[in-house]
């Protein structure tokens, strides 16, 4: 715990204007796998570190240290470097695209969409039936309530002219699935809500192997994509009659800013719930730390902040009060509504 | 047949532009020539942004062809429109941690590779943007923190990085300072000059305009009033139809506007020529006096600002030497004013005459305030109670202020 104090890289880095991206590169890929180590290594079952090493080294077996930290630890860890991640890369997307520093990926109702659904199956009895999917639940009906809102929106993003439009649309597609799942909490068994509520603050618990697959691939591909396309992300910097005089296809790409964006939104939220404020804080701590809005640094380097911020997060939300896990979106929120408020009063970004 | 080499650079033909089938503009044609500056220039509301929006595509025609290069815009690649056409826009943008020459970079967009890294010739081209529009200084610093006017020409540089044969800009000096202004103006017109791009701009400012232009499009009422060169289709009586001006006339011999004043004040006879009138004229229209003056060779500066102002005018043709007949009307004239003003005009053998007239006034006891620097003999003669002498436009302000001159005076003779 006491070799997290020297990894709160980011509010000492935010006040530096001088670009090195170099070093803040290294610096936050060494934090990114200490924190990713010390996620494996810390837990409320306690090994030493010679036992670890052992059971790293040997292939995954059945005995209780080795299912622990191949089965339980490991992916958790991995899942969290990875879904911060994504989310950071959301959250960029999404500001770049609205040139509005306060949207982050669930503006769009992403995850007022998947808690719809998900309230379906964990507040009623509608998916009584379906048992045999049972481990995979909540997931599926996360990732079906995602994507139909993603699908909204992209539709309707082909019909409205302006950015802000789109906003209040996304805005309104989330009250309304709001609404059904206020509805549906207010009918729903007292014993069944506390589950619900924790689900909405989100956890990267219960990572299975094949979701960390998923993850990796088709995260992966989407990552790659933004990269190649952060020539005309960068000309968005300029707004979009500005980048169509430069011969970016507006229509096009604002449809895959949105496509990409909500995709990787949607497969966190599927897999952890809606983890709050990652993708709205960590994109200005990398704009700040790498001193440029080049989106060439800023996509990896947003990507690598988002890492080492969530794994901070998660390593404090499940080690503080062990064994009593806390909330990750509280954790997040206590990490990110303070550099939220600082930047907003320092003014230190523009956008 | 493709080669651009002969193809003027943009050419409209029965261009309508609007939004959504609502015309704005109807009916349209012009071509612009390579190393032309073509200004833009109409009221407020006219069309004019619409008419730049639909020439760079980001708003279709209504119909009517656009060829550019003497293909048509509607078949060019964005990416291909790119590197032939930049624009300056009105929006106001902000990128936060830019640096002016990143901000630059980004116009090198139709001409990088996918990922947009920079070879040394791009580099080259930032800084030669740059410098074009005087602003290599401002290389390292954020381009959040620049002024207006700074601002302004590292846009144009972003949009000369493009490497362009067109660069349209829409209002390019509103909200700059005076010297913003002439400096944005010149950076644009030594760019047709020495670079050969042609710059389409919409102005508000007549006169600069122009003096700068090599055409202007006349936009009004929904289409184009007039197409030329400036000096043939500028005038005062376009200006102020353009416009629908009441309180101004635009003079093309003077090449700015003179503003009238309300001339309900008393009535002032002017005894100016050479020149020496027209500050007199503009402080006395300022004031609201209503003026006469006399007697004028045509074409004296005096003569052009007395006309634009409204003055009452009594002249002789350009060469002619000041005469009895003129002489006498403007005795008459002066005689019905309430006082008398002597520029302090130069006296040669034509105008001779004026000095006489300056006697008579002073002599039948009319008020009289001359800007003489030193006392022409015919004053220092005539009777001096009525006569008073102004150093410097302060104390000829002053006078003109004083109830003296506002209130009846005892002295008129002629009600």
């Amino acid at each position: 715990m006491s070799s997290s104090a020297d990894l709160t890289i980011t509010p000492a880095q935010a006040a530096l204007p001088a670009r090195r991206p170099v070093q803040v590169f290294v610096l936050l890929a060494c934090a990114a796998v200490v924190l990713l180590l010390l996620n494996i290594a810390v837990g409320s079952v306690q090994y030493s570190l010679a036992e670890i090493i052992a059971v790293l080294q040997a292939p995954p077996d059945a005995s209780t240290a080795g299912t622990i930290i191949w089965n339980i630890r490991i992916p958790r860890a991995i899942a969290a470097v990875f879904g911060g991640a994504y989310l950071a890369a959301s959250g960029l997307l999404l500001q770049i695209y609205f040139r509005n520093p306060i949207v982050g990926p669930y503006i769009l109702g992403i995850s007022s969409g998947a808690t719809l659904m998900v309230s379906f199956v964990m507040l009623t009895t509608v998916s009584a039936g379906l048992t045999m999917f049972s481990p995979y639940l909540n997931t599926l009906a996360a990732f079906v309530g995602a994507y139909t809102v993603m699908l909204i929106v992209l539709a309707v993003a082909n019909r409205v002219g302006g950015g802000a439009t789109l906003l209040i649309v996304g805005l309104m597609v989330g009250y309304l699935c709001g609404a059904v799942t206020a509805i549906l909490t207010a009918l729903a068994e007292k014993e069944k809500i506390k589950g619900f509520v924790l689900w909405q603050l989100g956890s990267f618990s219960g990572f299975k192997w094949d979701e960390i697959v998923l993850l990796l691939v088709g995260g992966g591909c989407i990552i790659t994509l933004l990269y190649i396309l952060s020539k005309p992300l960068n000309a968005f910097l300029l707004g979009e009659e500005y980048a169509a005089s430069l011969g970016v296809n507006i229509r096009r790409f604002r449809l895959l800013i949105l496509l990409c964006s909500c995709a990787l939104a949607g497969m966190i939220t599927s897999m952890a719930g809606p983890v709050a404020f990652i993708g709205m804080a960590v994109p200005h701590m990398a704009r700040l730390s790498f001193g440029t809005s080049d989106n060439r640094i800023l996509i990896p380097g947003a990507c690598l902040m988002g890492a080492v911020v969530t794994s901070l997060c998660d390593l404090i939300a499940r080690s503080v009060m062990a064994p009593v896990e806390l909330p990750l979106s509280a954790i997040t929120a206590f990490f990110g509504a303070p550099i939220v408020i600082s930047l907003l009063l320092k003014r230190r970004v523009k956008l | 047949m493709n080669t651009s080499a002969n193809q003027p650079e943009l050419s409209v033909q029965a261009l309508s532009v609007g939004y959504s089938s609502t015309p704005v503009l109807r009916d349209l044609h012009f071509v612009c020539e390579r190393g032309q500056f073509i200004s833009l220039l109409g009221p407020n509301g006219a069309g004019k942004t619409t008419l730049l929006r639909t020439l760079s595509r980001h708003l279709p025609p209504l119909s009517g062809a656009i060829q550019v290069r003497g293909k048509s815009l509607k078949a060019l690649g964005s990416l291909e429109l790119a590197r032939i056409m930049a624009v300056v826009l009105t929006d106001k943008i902000t990128p936060p941690l830019l640096t002016v020459e990143e901000f630059v970079a980004l116009g090198r967009y139709p001409h990088t590779d996918y990922l947009g890294r920079l070879r040394q010739v791009d580099k080259v081209r930032i800084h030669a943007a740059l410098n074009d529009v005087h602003a290599g200084a401002l290389r390292q610093r954020q381009f959040s923190d620049l002024s207006d006017g700074e601002r302004q020409k590292v846009l144009i540089a972003r949009a000369l990085a493009q490497e362009p044969q067109l660069l349209l800009l829409d209002e390019p000096t509103i909200h700059l300072d005076l010297r913003h202004r002439i400096e944005v103006m010149a950076i644009l017109r030594d760019l047709c000059r020495e670079q050969g791009i042609t710059v389409l701009a919409s102005l508000h400012d007549v006169d600069v305009a122009a003096k700068i232009s090599d055409r202007v499009a006349l936009i009004k009422n929904g289409g184009m009033m007039a197409w030329g060169a400036p000096e043939s289709i500028i005038n005062a009586a376009t200006v102020a139809e353009l416009y629908n001006l009441e309180q101004a006339v635009f003079d093309s011999a003077l090449g700015g506007l003179e503003i009238r004043g309300p001339s309900t004040g008393s009535r002032v006879f002017v005894l100016g020529g050479m020149g020496s009138g027209a500050g007199v004229y503009r402080m006395l229209a300022k004031k609201g006096f209503a003026i006469s003056t006399g007697v004028l060779q045509e074409h004296d500066l005096d003569f052009h600002v007395a006309r634009a102002l409204g003055a009452e005018c009594i002249s002789v043709a350009p060469t002619e030497t000041v005469n009895g007949l003129s002489t006498e009307q403007a005795l008459q004239v002066l005689l019905a004013c309430d006082f008398v003003v002597d520029s302090g005009f130069s006296v040669g053998p034509a105008n001779r005459a004026n000095l006489d007239l300056l006697a008579t006034a002073l002599a039948r006891g009319k008020t009289v305030l001359s800007l003489r620097e030193e006392k022409a003999p015919v004053l220092a003669g005539g009777s001096s109670a009525n006569l008073y002498t102004c150093r410097n436009a302060d104390q000829f302000l002053h006078l003109l202020d004083s109830t003296m001159l506002t209130s009846p005076i005892p002295l008129e003779e002629h009600a």
